[in-house]
């Protein structure tokens, strides 16, 4: 339906997507993960026909968009990661405004702008002022305004950031009810890990412009089959026992934090007994020691030496 | 782009503070420093006290176009003076007169300019009425000739001027309440402008691209907004001194508001050219506030430009939208001129608006691609 061709591009010095290929089936919601300045939001622009890529090309139903892109236009939402609405209009002012922008009038534009305030939990919110609301409720209505001219595809950039756990979780609720009922093509993108884990059926992963693994959550979790998570938790670490962990010939990927550690072992290899004694050896003060099955964090943290959120 | 006009109506009435503050500002000043007198109405005021014997010139200076010479006693010509109600005053004598002069304004020596013509063409008159008399022709007749012939001319004459010393008339009133209208009228313009980086910061742009609207509707849209704010502030700024001040402008204050329009659309695209120019809002606020203070100091919009002499700063005058604006006011307001002598400062505005919007949405576009 539609497709990312061995997309680059560059700004200035800076290569923000590199030979990006991508698909995208009608009916699916599909993930794109990645840290902060992974080019997400790059690529999420320029499927959206928002930026001209420097190489390569966007598909629509089989034809180039890339100079003739009011096919797709008209068939996308796009849920940009700013708020972007007029804080001095009400919710209503807004949804009717961006209404009459597609073309939208009278009784139909009244109904339209009634579904969404009501798929969106803001009908009794209608008269407020936008400047009034949470986070939660302008990203609510951000979400809202992409969905008013019925698109097919629902183009997401980061929907979530910076918003209250409830809040999120009534859009990650209505997304997957959009994709449900109505067979909205959703493209989601995100740093956390967990949101694109609950909704999407396939997930790219990217980072520093690279697209590192592409597949369903099951493909992607598969990468690590042959490996588990290793959790240590202590009240306090000193360097020489990390760099004794590091330099362990099984342990990969060692991530520190403040009372954490985790790294990748391989699973035939028991390492309890190994870290045990590094702990004693350094006088760390052991909590717990746990083995996982590795998660979508866990790859990326194997496929880059990085968590998702550093 | 009636939907953008309609949001940028109701985004305004819910927030009018920064129109009402400039708006209020621009009169505040201008009354302040503008003088009480009816300026701008018949040409400057100046109170004449005639002397016995002095009746003759009271008629012909009546007719001078110049200035409002207006009879008085003795008493009301002091007191006017004392109470700085007018720069300068006239006294009549049967053989010479007097400029009286209360605060030193270059307006003095334009009047005893005026005032010694009446005298000399009263005593040349006189000198001719008895020469004739003396060679025993008929004197009205021969008065009648030299008239004509005054009228007439030998010559064809034309003088065309807005700076030329001997043809400058200066009107504090008009030349305060213009400049300040005008100077004000750029932030107000402005600050509507930059509405247009500020919803390309927030994303509202891009939603607007991924819609059916074109983009030289958004624009229009956005340009129309402003424009329709500053020229609103405009309006209001010369209705309150016309309804509430008496100042007539010489009675054409519509035909002053129409040929402002070419300003106001020159400071629109002036504001489009900087919003492409800057990175952010407060590299724009910035540059906006050092670039309208120059240009109402360079234009003549806080003193007359005729009291500068250094070619540099005159040479720039004329590269600067608030002169050709001032001119436009004084030259209806002052000069009495007609639509037709102020083609030239009006062509000049639209010569410049065309090219700051030209260059100020190409670069904006060319930016937003890179």
């Amino acid at each position: 339906m539609l497709e990312l061709v061995d997309i680059s591009k560059r700004f200035k010095k800076v290569e923000a997507v590199k030979s990006l290929n991508m698909f995208i089936e009608q009916g699916e919601i599909v993930g794109l993960l990645g840290p902060n300045g992974a080019g997400k939001s790059t690529a999420i622009s320029i499927l959206s026909t928002l930026i001209e890529p420097t190489q390569g090309d966007v598909r629509f139903l089989k034809k180039s968009v890339i100079k003739k892109p009011s096919p797709l236009r008209k068939a996308i939402g796009v849920v940009p990661q700013e708020i972007a609405l007029y804080p001095q209009l009400s919710a209503e002012e807004n949804l009717l405004f961006f209404g009459r922008i597609y073309h939208l009038k009278g009784a139909e534009l009244k109904q339209r702008v009634n579904e969404i305030l009501e798929q969106i939990g803001l009908t009794e919110k209608r008269k407020a002022l936008v400047e009034s609301f949470s986070g939660g409720m302008k990203r609510r209505l951000n979400i809202g305004v992409a969905m008013l001219h019925s698109p097919k595809i629902l183009i997401m950039d980061e929907p979530t950031v910076g918003i209250d756990p409830q809040s999120r979780s009534y859009i990650l609720e209505t997304v997957k009810r959009l994709n449900q009922e109505n067979q909205m093509t959703v493209v989601y993108t995100s740093h956390y890990m967990e949101e694109v884990d609950y909704l999407c059926d396939r997930i790219y992963i990217m980072d520093r412009g690279n697209l590192i693994a592409s597949g369903t959550k099951e493909e992607i979790k598969q990468i690590l089959s042959s490996e588990n998570t290793i959790s240590i938790q202590a009240n306090r670490w000193n360097d020489t026992f990390i760099t004794q962990l590091k330099e362990h010939e099984y342990i990969s990927n060692v991530h520190v934090e403040e009372k954490e550690i985790t790294l990748i072992a391989p699973k035939e290899i028991n390492l309890f007994s190994d870290i045990i004694s590094m702990t004693e050896k350094h006088h760390i003060d052991l909590r717990s020691l746990h083995v996982k099955s590795p998660t979508l964090e866990d790859v990326f943290l194997h496929l880059t030496g990085r968590a998702l959120r550093d | 782009m009636k939907g953008i006009l309609l949001a940028r109506i109701r985004e305004f009435i819910r927030n009018p503070f920064s129109f009402l503050l400039f708006t209020g500002i621009s009169i505040l000043f201008a009354w302040a420093t503008s003088s009480a007198t009816g300026g701008g109405s018949d040409g400057l005021p100046v109170p004449v006290y005639v002397e016995e014997g002095a009746d003759a010139y009271e008629n012909s200076l009546k007719e001078q176009d110049a200035f409002h010479f207006y009879m008085v006693d003795k008493e009301k010509l002091e007191q006017e003076l004392k109470e700085g109600k007018v720069d300068t005053g006239v006294k009549l004598s049967e053989k010479h007169f007097d400029i009286l002069v209360g605060v030193e304004s270059p307006n003095a020596g334009l009047i005893q300019q005026a005032v010694q013509e009446v005298y000399t063409a009263e005593t040349q008159e006189t000198l001719i009425r008895e020469s004739a008399e003396n060679k025993g022709m008929n004197a009205d007749q021969v008065i009648s000739s030299y008239q004509e012939a005054l009228t007439e001319g030998t010559f064809d004459l034309s003088v065309q001027s807005f700076s030329g010393e001997e043809s400058w008339k200066y009107d504090e009133s008009v030349q305060r309440i213009g400049g300040f209208a005008i100077f004000f009228a750029i932030y107000t313009i402005a600050y509507g402008v930059v509405k247009i980086l500020t919803e390309k910061r927030m994303g509202l742009w891009d939603r607007m691209i991924l819609s059916p609207i074109r983009k030289s509707e958004m624009y229009a849209a956005n340009l129309l907004s402003s424009f329709i704010e500053g020229y609103l502030q405009i309006l209001i700024i010369f209705s309150v001194f016309y309804f509430w001040r008496g100042i007539t402008f010489n009675d054409r204050l519509i035909e002053i508001l129409l040929m402002l329009i070419p300003y106001a659309l020159t400071i629109v695209s002036l504001s489009i050219l900087i919003t492409a120019l800057v990175k952010n809002v407060q590299q724009f606020n910035a540059v906006i506030t050092i670039t309208a203070v120059s240009l109402a100091m360079i234009g003549g919009a806080f003193w007359p430009l005729e009291i500068v002499s250094n070619p540099v700063l005159l040479f720039l005058a004329n590269v600067n939208p608030i002169k050709y604006g001032l001119d436009i006011i004084q030259g209806v307001a002052v000069y009495g001129y007609s639509f037709t002598d102020l083609l030239l400062p009006m062509s000049v505005l639209t010569l410049m608006s065309v090219l700051f919007s030209g260059l100020g949405i190409h670069l904006m576009e060319k930016r937003h691609i890179e």
